[in-house]
């Protein structure tokens, strides 16, 4: 994406930079797995409500600082940006894009 | 939404981790230079408990740290990690002779990680989250009998099962990502409750659980697909597909009740090593905090592992105690490998990132 001196950015664009951040294990992007729930970008903020398959995982801490680490690399310079794990509502596969869903065997 | 905002959340610090890390490294140098002492290899100045407690530092001590640290750091909360501190410090106690007072650690350390594992399951309760329960009370239930005076030997239910469930709870949750029947929940329950309730009872009903355990990984694991992947994935289901062999052969091994050594082995080794091996380059990283890049050449310690396994386990059933031997010194050889190889690697990418 342009960076320059902008600050801003899109859930889209945002979205985007997150399909870099991988569940390790299933060598697909947490977006494309359905642990992405919700972007929200402001002026000063990105807010981003994510969730893992299980609160026991301890990647947990791990994939929150992989996610601020994508933002802030595809914004740069904004002030404020917020991870939250989110349990509720619980992840499951219907969650999954249909790439994911049928690279690991689910019927269309 | 229950949201828990991670910036605020309660923890121990990561360089503070590495610490409690080492203490169960010293309890795994001490129990391999004890278990290669007890098959007769002259390895060097040994202290006396490492040799007669081979089983109780590697597997509380050892394996008892390394999995109350990961639970603490999936809690993020600073009263769960002294469960890895007393696990580590129980390991130290024994090796020190203080046998009596490092059991109880150790019996502490496991009580830490069932309240952080029920804490984790109170925040979602599952099928995985209750059998990471149930696994670290079998756990907790073994170490106090020993530090009761409970001997070793009718404890191995316990810790097989503690260290099945554990690792078989996390599986079960990743295989989420694949569609399974819906009996696939229930086969699963049924396994964990056989677990249990053979635990202070017949190590063959152990066996049987565990070859079903086994069948039930190979159906529904998520290695199936991930094998056909590339990198890291491949080479992490790679690992699992191997332990999975293992797990089914020394459940067979203990079903049919022969070739003690050889099965307990095959799970304690063949299963569980193989399980470390492959999760380290993730763990790792979640742990410290510090990049473990997955290089090709994790398979060689790998293969070795195996390798130096089925040499020890064909020695073993066959009474030649040479082959035995020559297999309990590769197996050593291959968790110093990969050690060596992962300290590189981490060493590397620290300097690369400078």
């Amino acid at each position: 994406m342009e960076t320059g001196n902008r600050v801003s950015a899109s859930a889209e664009e945002v979205l985007e930079a997150l399909r870099a951040v991988e569940d390790p294990e299933a060598a697909m992007s947490i977006v494309d797995l359905g642990l992405v729930y919700d972007v929200q970008c402001g002026a000063q903020q990105v807010k981003v409500d994510m969730t893992l398959t299980s609160p026991s995982c301890p990647l947990g801490p791990y994939m929150v600082d992989e996610v601020i680490a994508a933002v802030r690399a595809a914004v740069p310079g904004m002030p404020d940006v917020q991870v939250n794990l989110v349990w509720d509502p619980p992840w499951t596969p219907e969650r999954m894009s249909e790439a994911a869903r049928a690279r690991f065997g689910w019927s269309p | 939404m229950v949201a828990l905002t991670v910036a605020a959340a309660r923890g121990w610090p990561p360089q503070g981790r590495l610490p409690l890390l080492a203490l169960g490294f010293v309890c795994l140098v001490a129990g391999i230079a004890g278990g290669l002492a007890r098959t007769g290899v002259a390895s060097g100045p040994t202290l006396a408990p490492a040799v007669g407690l081979h089983g109780v530092l590697m597997v509380c001590g050892f394996f008892g740290t390394v999995i109350s640290l990961e639970r603490a750091v999936a809690l993020e909360r600073a009263w769960a990690y002294a469960g890895p501190l007393a696990c580590g410090a129980g390991g130290l106690a024994i090796l020190a002779g203080a046998t009596s007072i490092g059991f109880w650690l150790l019996a502490i350390g496991s009580a830490v990680l069932l309240g952080a594992s029920a804490v984790l399951a109170g925040r979602r309760v599952s099928l995985e989250a209750c059998t990471l329960v149930v696994g670290a009370g079998c756990g907790f239930a073994a170490n106090v009998q020993l530090a009761l005076g409970v001997p070793v030997g009718l404890l191995l239910g316990w810790w097989i099962a503690f260290l099945a469930l554990t690792i078989g709870a996390e599986r079960l949750e990743l295989s989420r990502y694949l569609p399974r029947p819906r009996s696939a929940h229930g086969w699963f329950a049924a396994i964990a409750v056989a677990m249990v309730v053979a635990a202070s009872g017949s190590l063959r009903v152990t066996g049987i659980a565990l070859l079903a355990l086994a069948g039930w990984l190979f159906a529904y694991d998520l290695a199936r697909k991930t094998i056909q992947a590339r990198g890291l994935a491949r080479y992490i289901a790679a690992c699992l597909l191997a332990g999975y062999g293992w797990l089914a052969f020394g459940g067979t091994l203990l079903a049919i009740g022969t070739g003690y050594d050889a099965a307990l082995h095959a799970v304690l080794v063949g299963f569980v090593f193989s399980m470390v091996f492959g999760h380290a380059p993730v763990i790792v990283p979640a742990v410290l905090r510090r990049a473990l890049p997955y290089t090709p050449w994790f398979y060689l310690p790998l293969a070795l592992l195996h390798a130096s396994l089925a040499l020890r386990a064909a020695g073993g059933l066959a009474g030649e105690q040479a082959i035995r031997m020559a297999g309990s010194i590769g197996n050593a050889a291959a968790i110093a490998l990969f050690i060596a190889i992962a300290a590189a690697q981490a060493i590397h990418s620290r300097r690369r990132r400078r």
